[in-house]
């Protein structure tokens, strides 16, 4: 592959996904520009989800562009961008009329600077008396806030404000915060409004900006050159740090978050490897070089306790590396910390195929850590759906390499993100149920099942929005919600809001489905259908749409619509309506309409299933 | 030295080439902005910050926009020493 030809012929997946990692490795400008060369004009044909982005700045910010687009095609979006001229951020968001408006983003990345729009809080600090600066931050925070309010009126675009910064040095020195007017209070005061703007205006995250230049260092965050000669503060060498942390906050918008991390063992977990040097001689403990290793395993805990479904991958006998897990006194990672464990001989790339069917998951939901540089080539070249990174060489940065994933970020934990690995777990418990049992209604009566269904319950509505952003595949209508898109339905006097909560022997599942449904006469459409592929093949999902469709007739209606988007991930459920029992009443291109007339329909609901309801008042 | 030179040449002209999207061999002295329609304001700046970080070099800032030519981005790095 000759990068410097202008005329590069279409890239595998397989050398998208290597350039990607190269870039991510060593981002150097040069990089960037071959990068941008060579995969950018094939976003359409890799595959990547079209998104609207615009920058608004109080600075020159489109030199970011081609990173943000390469960032973005690293997690699976084409994106489409849009700079409004620096300075004219406010005036475009007012403006019903302006290019902004027209653009029509997805989403709005608000990048004003507080020492932009207050350079003296900045650079004249001391001049100013405390309630000057106050004035002048409120001011300015007056500014946007009614600005960002005006364009919510006319657009439901997630806006992500970009944080203030602090300063190198404080004006008053070491002396700011004993001084009674503190420069740094102040900024993160601002930064305090900025979320509660957040809050009121809704659908809109501040992005904690002052963090990412202090990973980075404040020193070479900034090229001072052309901060005065171009008014562009962010130096070249940074943008792709940038244009990543922005398309951190944006993942979680298009399904792009990451589900499971796949760890290796030997070298990865601990130091050393297990089968030659035993379970005594591999390095795990408080102190050097194991002490790496337990730093390592912790940042993995926090992952977990995130939401992330833990595996492991490892070429060793079997037996040894779960008798790592239970036996080491220093394993920070424990047996039920995994959902799945595959310690063979088998080539990885097998058993992370093998990991897909049994958790359930889409392998593009699949993160994979290894030190190995071969393993992690391999890895790449057979499955370039699943995110490889590779550890280097020094044990001491593993953790840092952690740290740094982006591609597991949700704007907000539910109480099933904390609770999803034990919920992984107890699926180990029930596939080996379901392989005990003789015929399937034995296996469904086995398991307890309780589902418990609740209508237009105002606690769920994070889950529910969070539920549509992270189902690909038993997703019918496929449609993504943010907490302000739920919470328009629920406070809507036409439609119901429905979750499902499953409960069995091995433990408590969730709200693992959730449904909207619309009133529209006597029909009543389900524009939601959706349900988490954990639990599919249990006979839930009919329950679930069965229990809708008599609460339905109870309520009057005289038939029920369920809307069928095809994707690439839903396709193996196109027959579930039919199986259902629904009528094909409209084969549009886009959308399929199923009908169901409701006084005919066969609603006998399984009699393994328990199923409660509480219906809240509108 | 002399090898140095060439080697320094190579580079300097893949750096150029890459961030103006053309070939190496096509890197000439007296090439400008004017004849390189990919060689804008913003590429400037990305022409000027590849060469410091492949040379490891700092321009300083009067420097940044003053360079218009490839011949005088050349001159630029050897001022840092850079043997060309």
């Amino acid at each position: 592959m000759n990068l410097n030809d202008p005329g590069v012929s279409a890239l595998t997946p397989r050398e998208v996904a290597q350039t990607l990692a190269a870039l991510e490795g060593d981002p150097t400008v040069v990089a960037l520009a071959q990068a941008a060369r060579t995969l950018l004009p094939q976003v359409a044909a890799l595959g990547a989800k079209p998104l609207r982005v615009a920058c608004l700045a109080s600075y020159t910010a489109d030199p970011i562009r081609t990173a943000l687009q390469l960032q973005g095609l690293r997690a699976g979006l084409a994106i489409e961008t849009h700079f409004t001229p620096f300075g004219q951020s406010l005036q475009a968001l007012i403006d019903p009329a302006s290019s902004l408006a027209t653009f029509k983003p997805d989403v709005i990345i608000l990048a004003e600077r507080l020492k932009d729009g207050c350079p003296a809080i900045y650079d004249a600090f001391n001049s100013l008396a405390p309630a000057e600066a106050n004035r002048l931050a409120d001011d300015w925070l007056a500014g946007i806030g009614s600005a960002l309010k005006s364009y919510r009126q006319r657009s439901d675009a997630r806006i992500l404000i970009q944080g203030c910064e602090q300063p190198g040095w404080a004006a008053m020195g070491i002396a700011d915060r004993t001084s009674g007017h503190s420069q740094a209070a102040l900024i993160m005061r601002v930064n305090d409004e900025l979320t509660k703007i957040a809050a009121d205006i809704g659908n809109a995250h501040v992005m904690d900006y002052d963090s990412l230049i202090a990973w980075h260092g404040r020193r070479q965050w900034t090229d001072r050159r052309l901060a005065l000669l171009a008014r562009m503060p962010i130096a070249p060498a940074r943008l792709w740090a940038l244009a990543g942390f922005y398309i951190r906050h944006i993942r979680p918008l298009a399904g792009l978050t990451k589900k499971v991390l796949v760890l290796d063992a030997d070298n990865t977990l601990w130091g050393g490897v297990v089968g030659d040097v035993g379970i005594e001689g591999i390095e795990l403990g408080p102190d050097h070089p194991g002490s790496a290793y337990v730093a390592f395993q912790r940042r993995v805990l926090d992952l977990y306790q995130r939401g992330v479904v833990l595996c492991i991958a490892s070429k060793n006998e079997p037996g040894i590396v779960e008798d790592v897990l239970a036996r080491h006194p220093n394993m920070v990672l424990k047996t039920a910390h995994f959902a799945n464990i595959k310690a063979n001989w088998s080539p990885k790339p097998d058993n992370l195929r093998q990991m897909s069917q049994e958790l359930n998951l889409g392998l593009d939901s699949f993160v994979f850590l290894d030190d190995s540089p071969v393993e992690c080539e391999l890895m790449r070249a057979s499955l370039p759906e699943v995110t490889t990174v590779q550890l280097g060489e020094d044990s001491s940065n593993h953790a840092a390499v952690v740290e740094s994933l982006d591609c597991f970020e949700q704007w907000t934990l539910t109480e099933e993100d904390r609770q999803r690995g034990v919920m992984y777990v107890a699926d180990a418990g029930r596939r080996m149920a379901a392989a005990a049992a003789v015929d399937m209604p034995s296996f469904y009566r086995s398991l307890d099942m309780r589902l418990s269904i609740a209508v237009d319950d105002a606690m769920q509505t994070a889950r529910v929005a969070q539920l549509t952003q992270r189902t690909n595949q038993f997703n019918m209508h496929a449609i993504r919600c943010t907490d302000a898109d739920i919470r328009k339905y629920q406070e809507s006097p036409d439609c119901h809001v429905l979750t499902a909560r499953l409960v069995d022997r091995f433990g408590d599942n969730g709200i693992i489905g959730a449904a909207v449904v619309e009133r529209s006469g006597v029909d009543w459409v389900s524009q939601i259908f959706l349900m988490s592929c954990r639990v599919l093949g249990r006979t839930v999902e009919q329950s679930f749409l069965k229990w809708i469709a008599r609460f339905a007739r109870e309520a009057g209606a005289a038939r029920l619509i369920c809307l069928f988007k095809p994707t690439p991930k839903n396709q193996p459920f196109s027959g579930f309506y039919r199986d259902s029992g629904m009528r094909l009443a409209d084969n549009g291109e886009d959308v399929q309409r199923w009908e169901w007339d409701l006084s005919r329909a066969d609603l006998d609901l399984p009699i393994w299933i328990t199923i409660d309801a509480a219906v809240m008042p509108k | 030295m002399t090898t140095m030179a060439a080697s320094n040449d190579e580079r300097f002209r893949k750096t150029v080439a890459a961030i103006l999207g053309m070939s190496p061999t096509d890197v000439t002295d007296a090439l400008t902005p004017d004849d390189v329609d990919t060689w804008d304001s913003l590429n400037h700046i990305n022409l000027m910050s590849a060469l410091e970080q492949e040379f490891g070099v700092l321009f300083n800032a009067a420097k940044l926009g003053e360079v218009q030519s490839v011949g005088r981005l050349r001159a630029a790095l050897t001022e840092h020493g850079v043997a060309l």
